[in-house]
């Protein structure tokens, strides 16, 4: 008995459609499914002869699918933004090191905040990745002094690049705005006639030092930013130091770790008791400080937020410890390399391929992981760059592409349902009933109609969206964006229903003694349904420019959350147009492509509809 | 058919010539009828947008009184604010509010002052009544909206009609896909690229503003400089409204040229020229002058928001814009209501102007 219900049970009415649509049935013959060929078939037959029409289809099925599958592996998180990826361009090159370095053999690396500076064994330095700060900076542009020097050692700032060549001079290039380059005038009579031998260099976002051989140690760059001064008993004890990006401390001879000044206050000069002797080496990240003993423990203080403190647990002592942004790499003394910190671009999980090789040296910054091994081959981990570049605030443009187009696409998508719910039903109730319902749901289309579309929607959404959560107000807009454009479509559905109600199925229905609901929403919308498909495609195109251009106003769904409207919204100033193109250009061009399709679409579905069209 | 066709092409050209003297009364009380619709319609609407405003929670009677706060007692302040509360007419209902801020009825200070009086509401931001706010912005907006109108509307005709003769064509198809990227575009995006190219490649146009900062421009200068900053703004609005006009120029042509009196016209040996200019076209403008309203209101508050916007140009949109975003909602309210005014008249116009068009439209009410 049960057996037998399951196989008489219908199938699902799409899977029929598309059955009858695409696999006619093969035992007629040809006059006779020539005869029975239903209009829908027709239209679908219309349709995909149009190359162009189906070519959009196409195009709007793969961004959908892309936009609505890729959120689950481009994961957003809304309140990610980092000050040093700002304005990133696109592209893969961040590691990407000239082989003309590995050639000759590294001598030395070091990481700004998009680009890698490194010096190969012949004294020749080489600049990679977004050196372009601005139109006027780049740091690429090396000085002619500095490609003639013999450089030994180079650091590498915001901007701004400090290299020592092997005669003890002192240049730098970049970003000099800040004072980051101008050098104090100890060292610049040091350029001319060397007193004394400078040994190590290092450079912070916006400020730089030097150490000499005598312990002394020599600062300069943004001093609104950094106190540049050293307790003058501690100058000539000074072994190492370690520059975070706004305050610096010093390793003196003794194996101690001291802040510059007593008075200063950051939470890095806090110095931890535990850190006051023994010390061997210290680095530094944005914000912390580590110090490495010479029991092989590692002491890290400042103001860890993404995991710098969680010193991993390891096999041997740990002999050499460099500092990234957020994550520091080391050394143990069986020659394995361990990373730890922030590891969202993967920067502190040492690859299998480095822990195989036997490396030699390696070199931490910014996002950016290199190792040399004893053959001089580099690896590199970490940030490689961004396929569409970030915006103004770091973030990523592609992540934010695909999770604001889920978020267009969605809002588009509801509200033309919200839309063809309402306009079908009423538009139906009021050409089937004609008289003074129709008179009212007119006179109701008519006045919604004519309130203007754009201001309404922005008093609504500002009115209504000021308490609510992201995720409230993005239903709220779709809710208006729907309410407020039903009326073009039930004019639409009312003048076939006028049409259609005087037909002759629609007089058998009666006289057979069919309820009126069950004739309007079962016989005559399924007929009409055909004509409102080129209605409803346009509106889901219309439905995302409106939201899209709500949000752009700042009337839409709010930042953070990406929308493709809010994501143009940055773009909105020259600069940005001019400079920052691929903050506009890959969101216009999509957003683009996808309208123009939808619309394609539906001049593709009307053509197919129009009997007139099709030659018959 | 053809014959019906001719007896109204007749009766639209005995219409237009001998004024109202055929179908006056009718036209009269049609437009009579159209005019009392759309005040109970303003009504509405304006009832609708009150208590939308109303929404919004605000407390007038505690901002005056919140200076006063440390120095009474909690039950004093407690009844001045009610007291306040009653003065100002708060409490009152929505109706009551709604009668009174219309001028209806007398308001707190015992005068009739309201919108119907004149008196729109001061605006918050600008320290000013709102209707010495809205002047220049309004004449800026009407400037480049005209302007535009006339632009758009130069070239779309004759291309419609050149698509429309040439349908099917390549030429036709290349007009219409270019004419497709123009209307699924958003305005803004439009508007970006625009000021890449013309401000940013080719230096012609200023990216925005509405005239050169600091200068002192008078009469003739000040208005040629003015227009040299609507330059791009009008450029896009022309861009954006291109295409959209161009198909239904086309669309209504095609219509028309597949009726039966136009092969009629084109049997009896007339000129090609003749039956498209005299005999298509003419009836193709019924349709099409509907949604040339229609686009104008469109492009009047959407699109010129959104250019405004873009460009910096202190026009209504940015106006409204500002005022929203700075919660100036007296402000909003009027310029809401202004918004109204002009969707409402401009369906009456198209409905008037259609019906002396086409006298059927008429003799089916």
């Amino acid at each position: 008995m049960e057996n037998n219900n399951t196989a008489k049970k219908k199938e699902f009415f799409l899977v029929r459609w598309i059955k009858r649509a695409f696999f006619p049935n093969k035992e007629m013959d040809i006059y006779a499914e020539e005869q029975l060929q239903s209009p829908f078939r027709l239209v679908v037959r219309n349709f995909f002869s149009n190359k162009l029409a189906v070519l959009a289809l196409i195009i709007v099925i793969l961004i959908t699918l892309t936009v609505f599958i890729a959120p689950n592996y481009v994961v957003l998180d809304l309140g990610e933004q980092d000050a040093t990826l700002v304005n990133v361009a696109p592209g893969y090159n961040m590691m990407k090191y000239p082989s003309a370095l590995q050639k000759n053999g590294v001598r030395d690396i070091a990481v700004g905040y998009n680009y890698s500076v490194g010096v190969d064994n012949t004294g020749k330095v080489y600049v990679w990745g977004k050196s372009r700060i601005s139109q006027v900076v780049n740091t690429a542009k090396v000085p002619d002094e500095v490609m003639e020097a013999d450089i030994v050692k180079v650091a590498a700032g915001a901007d701004h690049v400090v290299a020592l060549s092997s005669d003890g001079k002192i240049f730098c290039w970049g970003n000099d705005r800040l004072g980051q380059c101008r050098l104090p005038l100890d060292i610049q009579s040091n350029n001319r006639r060397p007193k004394f031998k400078i040994i190590k260099i290092e450079a912070s976002d916006q400020f730089s030092a030097a150490l000499d051989d005598e312990g002394n140690i020599y600062l300069w760059g943004n001093e609104n930013f950094v106190e540049l001064w050293v307790k003058s008993d501690l100058q000539g004890h000074i072994k190492d130091m370690a520059l975070t990006s706004a305050a610096f401390v010093l390793l003196t001879d003794q194996g101690e770790v001291v802040a510059p000044m007593p008075t200063s206050s950051s939470t890095v000069t806090k110095i931890p008791e535990e850190a006051k002797s023994g010390v061997i080496a210290i680095e530094a990240t944005t914000n912390t400080v580590a110090a490495l003993k010479d029991d092989g423990s590692v002491i890290v203080w400042g103001a860890y937020t993404k995991n710098e403190n969680l010193v991993p647990e390891t096999s041997s002592k740990i002999v050499e410890i460099k500092g990234g942004r957020f994550h520091y790499t080391a050394r143990l003394e069986n020659g394995e390399l361990i990373g730890w910190g922030n590891d969202r671009y993967e920067q502190a999980s040492v690859p299998e391929s480095v822990k195989n090789a036997d490396i030699v040296d390696f070199y931490t910054g910014s996002f950016q992981n290199y190792a040399v091994d004893k053959n001089g081959k580099i690896y590199t981990w970490g940030l490689k760059g961004f396929i569409c570049g970030t915006d103004s605030l770091g973030r990523d443009v592609f992540a934010r592409l695909v999770n604001g187009g889920k978020m267009t696409m969605t809002i588009g998508a509801l509200s033309v349902i919200i839309e063809t719910i309402i306009g079908v039903i009423l538009g139906g109730i009021a050409g089937y009933f004609g008289g003074w319902v129709d008179m009212a749901i007119m006179r109701i289309s008519e006045i919604i109609s004519s309130m203007p579309f754009i201001p309404f929607a922005m008093i609504l959404s500002a009115v209504m969206g000021t308490k609510v959560s992201v995720e409230q107000r993005m239903y709220i807009i779709m809710v208006i964006l729907g309410i407020l454009s039903w009326p073009g479509l039930c004019s639409l559905v009312r003048a076939q229903m006028l049409a259609q109600r005087e037909m002759e199925y629609v007089t058998a229905a009666k006289t057979v003694g069919v309820k009126e609901s069950r004739i309007i929403f079962k016989h005559v919308i399924p007929n009409v349904m055909s004509v409102c498909l080129v209605s409803i495609t346009l509106a889901f195109g219309t439905s995302m420019l409106t939201e899209s251009t709500l949000s752009y106003l700042g009337f839409g769904v709010p930042l953070p959350t990406p929308t493709w409207g809010n994501m143009l919204t940055g773009a909105n100033n020259s600069v940005i147009i001019q400079n920052y193109w691929w903050n506009w250009v890959f969101v216009g061009a999509i957003f683009g492509i996808t309208c123009i399709c939808i619309n394609l679409i539906g001049d593709g579905l009307r053509d197919a509809l129009d009997p007139k069209a099709s030659g018959r | 058919m053809a014959v019906d066709k001719c007896y109204y092409l007749i009766y639209v050209y005995r219409i237009t010539v001998n004024g109202f003297r055929i179908g006056g009364i009718v036209l009269a009380k049609y437009i009579l009828k159209r005019l009392v619709y759309l005040v109970i319609v303003f009504f509405i609407v304006s009832f609708m947008m009150f208590a939308i405003y109303n929404l919004i929670p605000s407390d007038p009677a505690m901002v005056q009184l919140e200076p006063l706060r440390k120095s009474l007692k909690t039950e004093e302040f407690r009844q001045r604010y009610l007291a306040l509360r009653k003065q100002l007419g708060l409490d009152d209902p929505l109706v009551v509010r709604y009668a009174r801020w219309m001028g209806f009825i007398k308001d707190v200070k015992g005068k009739h002052e309201g919108l119907l009086q004149g008196n729109f509401g001061y605006s918050v931001t600008f320290k000013r009544d709102v209707v010495d706010v809205i002047k220049v912005p309004m004449a800026n907006t009407i400037i480049l909206n005209i302007i535009s109108t006339i632009i758009t509307l130069a070239i779309t005709i004759p291309l419609g009609i050149f698509c429309a003769v040439h349908a099917r064509k390549p030429v036709d198809s290349a007009i219409q896909a270019g004419t497709v990227v123009g209307y699924s575009l958003p305005t803004y995006l439009i508007g970006i690229v625009f000021i890449y190219l013309f401000s940013v490649l080719l230096r012609l146009f200023p990216t925005g503003g509405a005239k050169t900062p600091g200068s002192t421009y008078t009469g003739i200068q000040e208005l040629l400089d003015r227009l040299y900053y609507m330059c791009l703004p009008i450029l896009v609005l022309v861009f954006t409204g291109l295409a959209g006009m161009t198909r239904t120029v086309r669309a209504a042509m095609i219509d028309t040229l597949s009726q039966d009196y136009i092969k009629t016209a084109r049997a009896k040996g007339l000129k090609e020229k003749v039956v498209i200019y005299s005999h298509a076209w003419r009836n193709a403008l019924l349709p099409v002058s509907t949604s040339i309203m229609g686009w104008i209101i469109g492009v009047f508050t959407g699109g010129s928001l959104v250019i405004e916007n873009t460009f910096a140009l202190n026009g209504t949109g940015r106006l409204y814009w500002t005022g929203l975003n700075s919660t100036d909602y007296e402000l909003v309210l009027a310029m809401q209501m202004f918004y109204c005014l002009v969707g409402l008249i401009g369906v009456l116009i198209t409905d008037i102007g259609y019906t002396l068009i086409d006298p059927r439209v008429r003799i089916d009410k």
